[in-house]
């Protein structure tokens, strides 16, 4: 094969490539928020639509095919036919893994395979799991992984500095500097940090997973994607069947193995055979090999090195186990009594479909312009880690805005019209007459009256005449709270100005989202 | 004499319903205050940026307050995520028409925010202020959010409920402040016209001002004190307010309010409700400070 002359070596496409992804990916992130319209103008869900993993996921838990993530066959398409392209040249995590390896010393691959079946076992069992009803694909998932990350911890942690850096230049710098630092300030503001400082649950937690997936690069590159990745593992037993492929040297070679040396999946063996599920393309063998004795061509579908030696136990264990763990859940007493304050968003599905369904991609998250929406320890049991919940001390649920509905990339939170977000039952509030000032010190008070959001108050308030704290008799206004109205937003709590826990509670109570199951949700008799 | 006497007091003394000697000193202010007779304009009509250059006629036009070269704060209540009809936020084409004669009357810079209530760039698209305000395209005259920088402490030296709070300091600084609320009902304080309008250029917990609001608005409206009030009454909020959302709760009326006194402003907008002034605690407390007037009487009218 003659090489273009002088032209880019073909790893270096490889390179821009993964840049133009994560460009794009980092971009679509930015854009995961509010343009000014409640509609999002960007597919900022992409990388999850396109995810076979979440899709196949989805798809098992839900029994049913989620038309959403039905752009995620595509991946499996091109995968079936010019193998893990995907991972080596368009995983974002993958690109950041690449990226941190020269940290940790001298690049290039490790010649031992390792242990690395783990991700299909891996793959097996939370592909059963999330058929039995046991939901964990979100964990594992590079995207989920990232944008968590980015989300929770990353983008924050950038709002943070640059407001801490700007306000010091705004107050204590010269006006000269700040006729440099402000406009370049605003710019930032405009087109790459949060439009308000947000906080996270498990920010820290979310960063600490980023950065040890990150940092096992240490032990040799890219580990994550050799034996973790459960994407990975799914896209590797399809690039089993690619028919274009690199082919390997010859035996001719002689005593070389320099591929062997470099490849960072470790996919060549000694015998300079390329294993078509490990290899992900990134043609540094192809750009290294002195003799220029590897090619990528056809090779057909049954060619190639594309055998997987799994361990049949091995795979029929982690089925098996994968199918059996979910029975453990109806045993813990959230079976029984949901906690009270695991408010979802508006639009969730009722628990168990919402949990089949969620990949925990953080994206509602991401786009949740209240900052209600926080990721969930084990509220929701250990099925439920990273799931999106209401923290209404932290911010409330926007009356007017649908986003989080529309950026769901499963539809595990159901895309409401403006009519039925106003009437989508989320929880809803109730009065801690012991705090609430007008009841229990005689102060006028009513502040979560005034922001009451629905039309018809849901909150309203009767005058009475009370004795104070000081043991005068004073007229003022007490609030009470109409059930039928309210909708469980949550801006009264958010609200409320006594510190601490606030004197106006939401508590999933009434939500939409089970209605028709009788009440049982909740416990009760 | 304790705080609520002293408002009682006041309510009662200003309704004319108590005779006797107020037990308390008037300050020298308010003796001021009340031999003056200010002026206050109101206009109805349906073409609201004419209404508004017609509204400014009586008191000597924009050109009286806005000197060239001056840095002016238009502060347009944009607290609610609802759009102009619902009458939760000023009307943006008042607001629009008031920074371009503000434009026209020489300003250096017209600045143009509120510190909402609802996600501030719901608020601010929504409320088709942001749309007014750019739709003008003019470079002096800016739209912007809330910077949490620009809140600084500040000490209300004549404040009696409230002595000290962060104040946004473009309000501050600027040479003219033209406070343009929306009339609307209120649960709280029953109506919130120019004096609560004030609570959007404030930082900090708000809602913790809301026990003995009437009398830390007036304590505010000693440090932020606007040379025009316009008050928006093209549409009035009746009930469920201050955010509405009920299109039958809001009355159309087409008019609007103007003064140098922002007391006087809020007085006279309070009979719109067919309210007397007195059923705003906040005028009263204000008035007793001698912020302005409230007696219907003494304030001279001029109906355009």
């Amino acid at each position: 094969m003659s090489r273009p002359a002088r032209f880019l070596a073909k790893a270096t496409w490889r390179r821009i490539s993964q840049a133009l992804f994560l460009v794009l990916f980092l971009f679509l992130f930015i854009k995961t928020d509010y343009s000014g319209i409640d509609e999002l103008t960007w597919a900022v869900n992409l990388f999850f639509r396109i995810d076979p993993l979440l899709a196949a996921a989805a798809m098992l838990a839900a029994k049913t095919v989620v038309m959403l993530m039905l752009p995620a066959l595509l991946i499996l398409l091109l995968t079936l036919i010019f193998g893990r392209f995907f991972c080596g040249w368009v995983c974002p995590l993958g690109t950041l893994i690449d990226a941190v390896r020269p940290l940790f010393g001298p690049t290039g691959g490790h010649p031992q395979p390792g242990w690395r079946h783990g991700k299909y076992y891996l793959l097996f069992f939370i592909l059963a799991a999330a058929f039995f009803g046991l939901p964990l694909a979100g964990y594992l998932d590079p995207f989920s992984l990232l944008v968590r990350g980015l989300t929770f911890a990353v983008h924050p942690a950038m709002d943070h500095a640059a407001i801490t850096l700007f306000t010091w230049t705004y107050q204590s710098a010269p006006g000269w500097v700040n006729v440099v630092t402000e406009p370049f300030y605003s710019l930032l503001r405009q087109h790459i940090l949060p439009f308000t400082v947000k906080v996270y649950t498990l920010s820290v937690f979310s960063l600490l997973l980023l950065l040890a997936v990150l940092g096992l690069s240490s032990l040799h590159s890219r580990y994550f994607c050799r034996k973790l990745c459960p994407l990975g593992a799914l896209l590797a037993l399809n690039a089993r069947f690619a028919p274009v492929h690199l082919v390997s040297g010859s035996r001719d070679c002689g005593t070389c193995g320099h591929c062997h040396a470099i490849c960072r999946m470790g996919a060549i063996d000694q015998e300079r055979s390329i294993s078509k599920a490990e290899c992900i393309l990134c043609l540094d063998c192809l750009s290294h090999c002195p003799n220029a004795r590897i090619q990528y061509s056809w090779v057909g579908p049954g060619a190639g090195s594309g055998t997987m030696d799994l361990s049949r136990r091995a795979v029929l264990a982690s089925l098996a186990s994968g199918a059996l763990a979910p029975l453990v859940l109806p045993t813990r007493p959230l079976a029984r009594q949901p906690d009270p304050l695991l408010i979802r968003p508006p639009g969730a599905l009722a628990e168990t479909a919402f949990l089949g369904l969620c990949v925990r991609c953080g994206e509602c998250m991401k786009v949740c312009i209240g900052n209600v929406l926080h990721a969930a320890w084990l509220e929701a049991g250990l099925e439920g880690l990273f799931t999106p919940k209401c923290l209404n001390r932290i911010g409330y649920c926007e009356y007017n805005c649908t986003l989080c509905g529309q950026v769901c990339p499963t539809g595990a939170i159901r895309r409401l019209t403006m009519e039925e977000k106003h009437t989508t039952v989320i929880g809803r509030a109730y009065f801690d007459r012991n705090r609430c000032l007008p009841y229990a010190a005689g102060i006028p008070c009513i502040v979560c009256e005034e922001h009451c959001p629905t039309p018809d108050k849901a909150i309203k308030f009767r005058e009475a005449e009370v004795i104070n704290s000081s043991g005068e008799m004073v007229n003022l206004l007490q609030p009470y709270v109409v059930e039928e109205l309210c909708i469980g937003c949550g801006i009264c709590e958010n609200r409320c100005p006594i510190s601490g826990t606030a004197a106006v509670l939401v508590t999933a109570e009434g939500e939409s989202r089970h209605a028709d199951e009788f009440g049982t949700m909740g416990g009760g008799y | 004499m304790d705080r609520r006497q002293f408002i009682r007091d006041i309510v009662l003394w200003s309704a004319g319903i108590a005779l006797v000697t107020p037990r308390f000193a008037i300050r020298p202010e308010a003796l001021a205050a009340e031999q003056a007779s200010p002026l206050l304009s109101v206009a109805k009509g349906e073409d609201y940026p004419a209404l508004v250059t017609r509204v400014l006629e009586p008191l000597g036009g924009m050109a009286h307050f806005v000197q060239p070269g001056d840095k002016v704060v238009v502060k347009p209540n944009i607290a609610w995520d609802r759009s102009p009809e619902q009458a939760a936020n000023t009307h943006p084409l008042v607001v629009q028409a008031l920074v371009v004669l503000a434009l026209e009357a020489g300003a250096q810079r017209v600045l143009v925010f509120d510190r909402t209530c609802n996600e501030p760039r719901r608020c601010y698209a929504n409320s088709g202020i942001e749309q007014a305000v750019r739709a003008i395209g003019d470079r002096r005259a800016v739209i912007e959010h809330v910077d949490q920088r620009k809140f600084i402490p500040v000490d209300i030296t004549r404040g009696q409920s409230l002595t000290r709070w962060e104040l946004y300091r473009d309000a501050l600084e600027c040479d003219c402040y033209i406070n343009v609320p929306v009339a609307k009902h209120h649960g709280l304080s029953r109506l919130t016209l120019g004096l609560k309008n004030t609570m959007g250029v404030i930082g900090g917990n708000r809602g913790r001002l809301h026990f003995d609001l009437a009398q830390k608005l007036a304590d505010l409206a000693t440090v932020i004190q606007p040379k025009l009030t316009v008050i928006d009454a093209t549409r009035i909020l009746l009930r469920n307010g201050p955010q509405g959302g009920n299109l039958n709760d809001v009355r159309r009326m087409d008019t609007l309010i103007a003064s140098a006194d922002p007391v006087a402003a809020d007085a006279y907008a309070t009979t719109l409700f067919d309210l007397r002034p007195d059923a705003v605690k906040s005028t009263v407390v204000a008035h007793a400070m001698g912020l302005g007037e409230m007696d219907l009487g003494r304030i001279r009218v001029l109906e355009v």
